[in-house]
């Protein structure tokens, strides 16, 4: 028995054990039809232990799964607003996914979402109508990522530097960003118009992205599926998307092999906050329009968990973060309909992805 | 400004046990070779647990006890994940926080704007009377005694005794503690729940004693400050109280900044805890990479 057997831990590398045996594509050619009737039973059991808190609360514990479906999909317009709402969630979540390959953990989505939509309205206030609609779309796509490329970037550069642990360091640099909105928000971005509620001053008309399909949706959907697509493509068939594996896989064979492990640590930190920095800065130019404190709703948050859910492969992260997205909207119908605490659904969010952990789902863990 | 500075101070040793109390739980933890950033989670609902019972029961005994309690049960949680499933810890401990924050919003909504007797402040008799010093070290709630106290205690249950070295083989070679007949995955278990019992009693002391009410989402990220100041504190005691204390000033500074009317905004001066923070981690965490506990270096390098 090894040294490692005894201790429970499993030292090889997830990606690594992915890639050997259960590619995305295999995946789906051969489903493993144990394996896919275990994982509904643990969301099921998730779903009834969150009856069951909604029960203790007062509500009817079937009747909210319909109201659910209704605020998040069915009712007029919701199944848009799920779709906007992932839009920041997606590219948080591939935040994750991205540095994950190289073995990070970046926490820091919810503030590299947040200095994203704080360098959009920066950019947005200052060219206002001075500039013709589509150049300041532009500007604030590339602003929002330039800085939620550099706030991760600090997490970057101090992990590779000084070994500093980049989870902790960028959850702190998490309310460190929410500090900075918050005084800007208060001090010199404030709306002089805003009736009480402390915001910064509107988009003017033309900077707020145009809207498409004849729907609520707007254009950047179009661009967040555009960049999870390239993301997905480039993890998977460029030279660095291997090195991140190989790097994330193991790093001393990655650095005897050659690879500047450094440089990917902060590469793959630059474009998590790249990603996710866009993500703040097209909610804020197509859905929010003007900075207010708790622009982000935790979303950063919750586009850890919908990574983590989908170990980190591009495509499932995606598809989970819309999941993701209706189950936060459908908390908005609990509590109108409901009367329940619209936070209700945070633990919804949480027992779906605590259900794997507790219970299992992961091939090759349990031996 | 004297005046001031003893003002950061006393409130700073206040501020400081709310991250004292988790930081110890988190050292325990850690030097088990468990991160648990779930004792964001454990402070969260202690604060929320110990302030219902205080307000139902109108004692804040009971608070603290319910307190604890709830920190345990956030432990045991985290523990059982992480070492009978073999889960990833700090997926695992996010995810423990990220239902601490959606269950006490929902059942802490009915305490909001209520208020209880907070735990009374106590002038150790003579030494209280210290000029100066006595009430910056010597006027405070129980609690912080007890927060004091804890750390030489921690200090020497985990360097001087049995349990102390079983804990801490448990970090460092989980496999060598199997293999002397011992069983580490009900060392850990226990390490990581008494840890997080101590992460629920600062949760009282923020909610019972410090503050005296309860708001959403009220710790505000200290839990994971605590967790930080573990990690630049090379999982030394003293250090680790350093750190804590360190942090307490800073947080009480910015209010007492602002009572003297110091024209900084009121947004970046909240801000100075965690830079204050994230800077002693970037300074002093060059030295201690190798200090790590061994088992927690591989469950650390072993995420994604």
């Amino acid at each position: 028995m090894t040294a490692e057997a005894v201790a429970g831990t499993d030292l090889e590398p997830e990606s690594l054990h992915e890639a050997r045996s259960r590619s995305w594509r295999t995946q789906w050619a051969q489903p493993d039809w144990w394996q896919l009737g275990w994982s509904a039973g643990v969301l099921l059991a998730s779903l009834i232990v969150f009856s069951i808190i909604t029960a203790l609360l007062g509500s009817n514990p079937f009747s909210i799964y319909s109201t659910m479906l209704h605020a998040a999909v069915l009712d007029h317009g919701t199944l848009s607003q799920t779709l906007l709402r992932s839009i920041p969630i997606a590219l948080a979540g591939l935040a994750v996914a991205v540095p994950a390959r190289a073995g990070l953990v970046n926490v820091g989505g919810e503030g590299q979402l947040i200095m994203g939509a704080v360098a959009a309205t920066g950019v947005g206030l200052a060219f206002g109508s001075a500039v013709p609609g589509p150049v300041s779309w532009l500007a604030m796509a590339i602003a929002g990522a330039v800085a939620g490329a550099l706030w991760a970037g600090i997490a970057g550069g101090l992990r590779a530097v000084l070994s500093a642990n980049e989870s902790v360091t960028t959850l702190l640099l998490n309310f460190i960003a929410n500090d900075v909105m918050l005084y800007l928000i208060y001090q010199p971005w404030k709306d002089p118009n805003g009736s009480g509620q402390p915001q910064s001053k509107p988009l003017s008309h033309d900077e707020v992205l145009p809207k498409i399909f004849g729907s609520d949706l707007n254009l950047g959907l179009i661009l967040a599926a555009v960049v999870a697509l390239g993301i997905w493509l480039t993890l998977k068939r460029s030279g660095w998307g291997f090195a991140l594996r190989v790097a994330g896989g193991n790093p001393i064979a990655a650095i005897r092999a050659g690879l500047p492990v450094k440089r990917l640590i902060v590469s793959s930190m630059l474009v998590g906050g790249a990603l996710a920095g866009l993500g703040g800065a097209l909610n804020f130019a197509g859905v929010e329009t003007q900075l207010r404190p708790g622009i982000t709703a935790s979303f950063g948050y919750v586009a850890f968990l919908a990574s983590y859910f989908a170990r980190h492969s591009p495509l499932r992260v995606v598809f989970a973060s819309v999941v993701f997205s209706a189950i936060a909207l459908a908390g908005n119908g609990l509590q109108v309909k409901d009367g329940l605490d619209g936070n209700v659904v945070d633990v919804l969010l949480a027992l779906i992805v605590l259900g794997p952990l507790v219970l299992g789902v992961r091939k090759g863990r349990r031996a | 400004m004297s005046n001031g500075i003893e003002q950061a101070l006393i409130g700073g040793v206040d501020a400081g046990t709310v991250i004292l109390l988790p930081a110890l739980g988190e050292l325990i933890s850690q030097r088990a070779g468990v991160i648990n950033l779930g004792t964001e989670g454990a402070l969260l609902a202690g604060a929320l647990t110990a302030f219902a019972a205080a307000s139902s029961t109108g004692s804040a005994w009971v608070g603290v006890g319910a307190g604890i309690l709830a920190g345990a049960a956030c432990g045991l949680l985290h523990a059982l994940v992480v070492v009978l499933r073999g889960a990833d810890q700090l997926a695992s401990g996010l995810v423990i926080w990220f239902l601490a924050l959606g269950m006490t919003s929902i059942f802490g909504s009915d305490y909001v704007g209520l208020t209880v007797d907070p735990l009374p402040v106590e002038k150790i008799p003579g030494l209280g009377s210290i000029p100066w010093l006595g009430p910056i070290l010597f006027t405070h709630d129980v609690l912080v005694y007890v927060g004091i106290l804890l750390a030489p205690l921690v200090w020497f249950v985990l360097w001087r005794t049995r349990v102390g070295l079983l804990v801490r083989a448990c970090g460092e070679r989980p496999e060598v503690v199997a293999t002397s007949g011992g069983h580490p995955r009900i060392v850990q278990i226990a390490a990581v729940t008494v840890g997080s019992a101590l992460a629920g009693l600062g949760g009282a002391q923020l909610s019972v004693a410090y503050v005296g009410n309860w708001f959403d989402n009220m710790t505000n990220g200290y839990g994971f400050v605590a967790v930080a100041v573990v990690l630049f504190a090379s999982w030394r005691t003293v250090r680790v109280l350093g750190g804590a204390l360190l942090f307490g000033v800073a947080l009480a500074s910015a209010s007492v900044l602002q009572a003297h009317g110091v024209s900084v905004n009121q947004y970046l001066l909240d801000a100075l805890p965690y830079l204050v923070t994230l800077f002693a981690l970037v300074a002093l965490t060059r030295s201690s990479g190798s200090d790590a506990p061994e088992a927690l270096r591989r469950a650390l390098s072993r995420s994604g």
